[in-house]
């Protein structure tokens, strides 16, 4: 059994990652081309790490210097367990649902528990990437600066391989029992986007509860103030969070070896417990019908289906069906644009809480100085943050996959296609623009002008950012995919928008400090809207000026 | 009319996957390409159609050129892709309001043209579902349709008979007829030598990039001086070219 799973895993992962070995490159310029990319894509993992490490750096010391490093550990681990979580959900479905393999795999003699065990263990291998730099750049910073001992990295080994494993579990264990349903419903996209959204609900009112546990709101606030409150909220709710952190703390050396070897237990044991409902809800669930396709002949509404409508209407909304009715891209590149300020509002409530029970948490009267430049260039770098997870422009070529030659035979001029797939990027980036800015306004209570040039210039990043992520796709566009998860998820053209957004952070940042003693805030605010309209001018004449060259990949 | 002058293309530098075409596609007929797998059709379609970069040459439909007047010689073609999954997530009527918008083909014309070649096809009664849920020759008669609704004056089809019942490639070749006495034209690739020998009023044979024969099936006939079927001649012409 074990040698079928370990078969079956390899075959799964590298079907899955084959896509983003470039293709169609044989020559030797192609070759060198893909060479430099590779260490374009280093220096930009070296980057983000570097960010991270950074961070780390500074928030160690810090605490160093009260006497709380080990907090820093709670939040770490918090941090890998929140984001494999949410990352899993996300990754589960695509995998054991809607991935193309289950075509070959389910008629061949394997076990399901073995097909859900090789499933599971590429969901792990994939969220082990990220827990690399999220988990193994802070932790190993920790040590250095805690100066810790030989046996601190090796706990912090076996942490970070066995910590990761059980929220994996947890969330493919959702997706599979609210997958399980599936069999009862005749509308199979309906019902896969009523799950998806399901899922995201329950994990938000989740992270909901969590904030507004039975703790009385005094000791709660006293918790969230204390920044290490919700780890320690955790704690009995999540066991392993502290065999994890106390595995690595060290108290005393059979402690932490009891607290590691508890937690490699209790990973196995849940593993096994896995994989036993697991099995038992895969196959029951939607696999067997889920690539029937029902056919459902509705009567054409004859007055309304034959109406016209201009090019723009028709092309756009064509994007926007597309997007919708994908519940992959639907959840990949629409919803971070309202969840993002969504969970803002989570947070600010469990803030707001604090503050009616007379602690001092009064976020609109902390701000003093309500048209402060740091302010401004601050809400303007959460939203560039935000942006960063809106794909619609990043991906707008190669979501069309095969069908991206479509807009090269059809007698509309490419410029304008692009300004048209662009456009839902655009309508996204803005909404969750304005949104971000109606909850800023709800908790600070800036002037009206000054948030309203904010917006602006919020709206020109966004519409600037649209123009250079389709630059980025038409480049390396990814046609050919086998599920539609690969286009948004495993496509590396997505690590520009991060890249060059952090960048336009720093660069913000570093701008701000210079000029904040001589300059308005408002007149800086404007000038960053103008220099952002420029920019964008500047970008789309790039592209009307190249359209041919751009376009020279798709075919 | 579609004209292709000393056209090369090279995926790969230094290898030529079409080498030096030259053919006319006259008005008032129907042309057959033939030519085994990899030997060309699918690349040259796409230099035609505006999909693919001309490397050497140039191509023109109705003497305008795809590369210099790009939009406009757009208009004057129908292309249907050798792949029939397109927008799979839209439905059919979604897909042919789509095209008859980039068209702009009127409200009244629109309504009367999708009824008639969709019903001819029958696939009037799938139009209001999910493109996802069709079967291969329901996609491809979807797409026939799209590249004929604004009725143009070219066709050019890559394998159009894949997938289709013979009742339905029965009817799409009784279309092409219709269409090109009215001095239209059809360019069309295919595999069934048999569809090329009936329909078509000239082939153009073409392998490993290099056209090796153009003309009528009697013309390939009195070329070789023997009797024989056009199966028999086309694996000839295509294994002497080494
Ligand atoms: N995307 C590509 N990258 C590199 N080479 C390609 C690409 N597409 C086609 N080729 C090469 O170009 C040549 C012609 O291919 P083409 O698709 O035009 O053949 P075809 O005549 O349409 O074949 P078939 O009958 O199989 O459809 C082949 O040698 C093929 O290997
Ligand atoms: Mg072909």
């Amino acid at each position: 059994m074990k040698n079928k799973v370990m078969v079956l895993t390899k075959v799964i992962f590298k079907n899955s990652f084959q896509n983003m070995e470039t293709a169609k490159s044989t020559n030797e310029s192609k070759n060198k081309k893909s060479k430099s990319m590779i260490i374009l894509y280093i220096f930009a993992f070296i980057y983000l790490a570097g960010i991270i490490g950074v961070f780390s750096n500074g928030l160690i010391k810090e605490l160093i210097a009260i006497n709380q490093e080990e907090m820093f550990l709670g939040l770490i681990l918090l941090a890998i367990a929140i984001f494999v979580l949410i990352q899993t959900i996300f990754s589960a479905i695509n995998l054991l649902y809607y991935s193309k393999d289950n075509e070959y795999i389910l008629p061949l003699p394997i076990k399901p528990s073995e097909i859900v065990a090789a499933k599971t263990n590429v969901l792990l291998i994939t969220e082990y990437s990220i827990v690399a730099i999220l988990g193994l750049i802070p932790l190993t910073i920790y040590g250095i600066l805690t100066s810790a001992s030989i046996l601190y990295y090796i706990s912090m080994l076996i942490v970070l391989i066995a910590f990761p494993i059980i929220p994996v579990l947890i969330s493919s264990l959702l997706v599979l029992i609210v997958m399980s349903f599936a069999k009862f419903t005749k509308n199979r996209n309906r019902f896969q986007l009523i799950a998806t959204l399901f899922i995201l609900v329950v994990v938000f009112a989740l992270s909901f509860t969590m904030n507004d546990s039975t703790t009385t709101p005094e000791q709660m606030a006293q918790m969230v103030i204390k920044a290490n409150g919700l780890v320690e909220m955790l704690r009995g709710a999540f066991p392993t969070l502290g065999m994890a952190i106390d595995g690595l703390t060290n108290v005393s050396l059979e402690n932490q070896i009891l607290n590691l070897f508890l937690l490699v237990v209790t990973t196995t044991v849940i593993y096994i417990i896995y994989i036993a409902v697991g099995q038992k809800l895969y196959l029951k669930g939607a696999v067997g019908n889920l690539y029937s396709g029902k056919k459902n002949k509705k009567k054409l509404d004859e007055a309304k289906a034959f109406k016209k409508s201009t090019l723009f209407k028709t092309y756009v909304g064509k994007e926007f069906k597309i997007l919708i009715r994908n519940p992959i891209f639907l959840m990949q590149c629409v919803l971070p644009a309202i969840l993002f300020p969504i969970l803002i509002i989570v947070l600010t409530f469990a803030g707001m809480k604090g503050e009616q029970n007379g602690v001092e948490m009064d976020i609109t009267s902390m701000v003093t100085n309500k048209t402060s430049i740091y302010l401004g260039v601050g809400i303007l770098c959460a939203i560039q943050f935000f942006l960063m997870f809106i794909y619609i422009s990043a991906t707008a070529i190669s979501r069309d996959g095969q069908n991206a030659v479509f807009m090269k035979y059809i007698p509309v001029p490419l410029m304008k296609q692009i300004d048209y797939k662009v456009f839902p990027n655009i309508v996204m980036t803005t909404f969750m623009n304005i949104l971000t800015i109606v909850m800023v306004e709800y908790l600070l209570k800036l002037p009206i002008i000054y948030l309203l040039l904010i917006t602006i210039a919020g709206i020109m990043m966004g519409v600037l950012q649209s123009y250079i992520s389709i630059i980025v796709d038409l480049k390396k566009p990814k046609l050919e995919w086998s599920s539609e998860y690969a286009v948004v998820k495993q496509n590396m053209n997505l690590i520009w928008p991060v890249i060059l957004g952090l960048l336009n952070i720093t660069v913000m940042i570093i701008l701000t400090v210079v000029v904040s003693g001589f300059i308005n805030s408002y007149i800086f605010i404007c000038i960053i809207a103008v220099v952002y309209l420029f920019l964008t001018m500047l970008v789309r004449n790039y592209i009307e000026k190249n359209t041919i060259k751009l376009f020279e990949k798709i075919y | 009319m579609i004209k292709i002058e000393n056209v090369s293309k090279s995926y790969v530098k230094g290898k030529k996957s079409i080498d030096n075409l030259n053919l006319e596609i006259k008005d008032g007929e129907i042309f057959g390409f033939l030519g085994p797998n990899g030997a060309g059709k699918t690349t040259t379609i796409k230099m035609i159609t505006g999909i693919l970069n001309i490397d050497e040459g140039d191509i023109f439909i109705d003497g305008k050129s795809i590369t210099k007047e790009p939009i406009d010689a757009k208009k004057e073609f129908g292309f249907v892709p050798d792949s029939p999954d397109m927008f799979l997530k839209l439905k059919g009527i979604e897909y042919l309001n789509f095209l008859a918008d980039i068209y702009g083909i009127p409200n009244e014309k629109r309504k009367e043209r999708i009824e008639e070649l969709t019903k001819k096809f029958e696939i009037y009664d799938n139009l209001n579902s999910e493109m996802q849920s069709y079967s291969h020759g329901m996609r491809q008669k979807v797409v026939i349709c799209g590249a004929l609704l604004n009725n143009p004056r070219n066709w050019i089809l890559d394998e159009p008979m894949t997938g289709l019942d013979p009742k339905s490639s029965h009817d799409l070749k009784e279309m092409m007829r219709k269409h090109i006495k009215d001095g239209n034209t059809v360019f069309f690739s295919t595999h069934v030598l048999e569809v090329a020998e009936k329909l078509c009023d000239r082939v153009g044979i073409i392998n490993k990039g290099k056209l090796v024969f153009v003309g009528t099936y009697e013309e390939m006939k009195n070329k070789f001086k023997e009797n024989k079927s056009l199966e028999d001649l086309f694996l000839e012409i295509t294994e002497n070219e080494e």
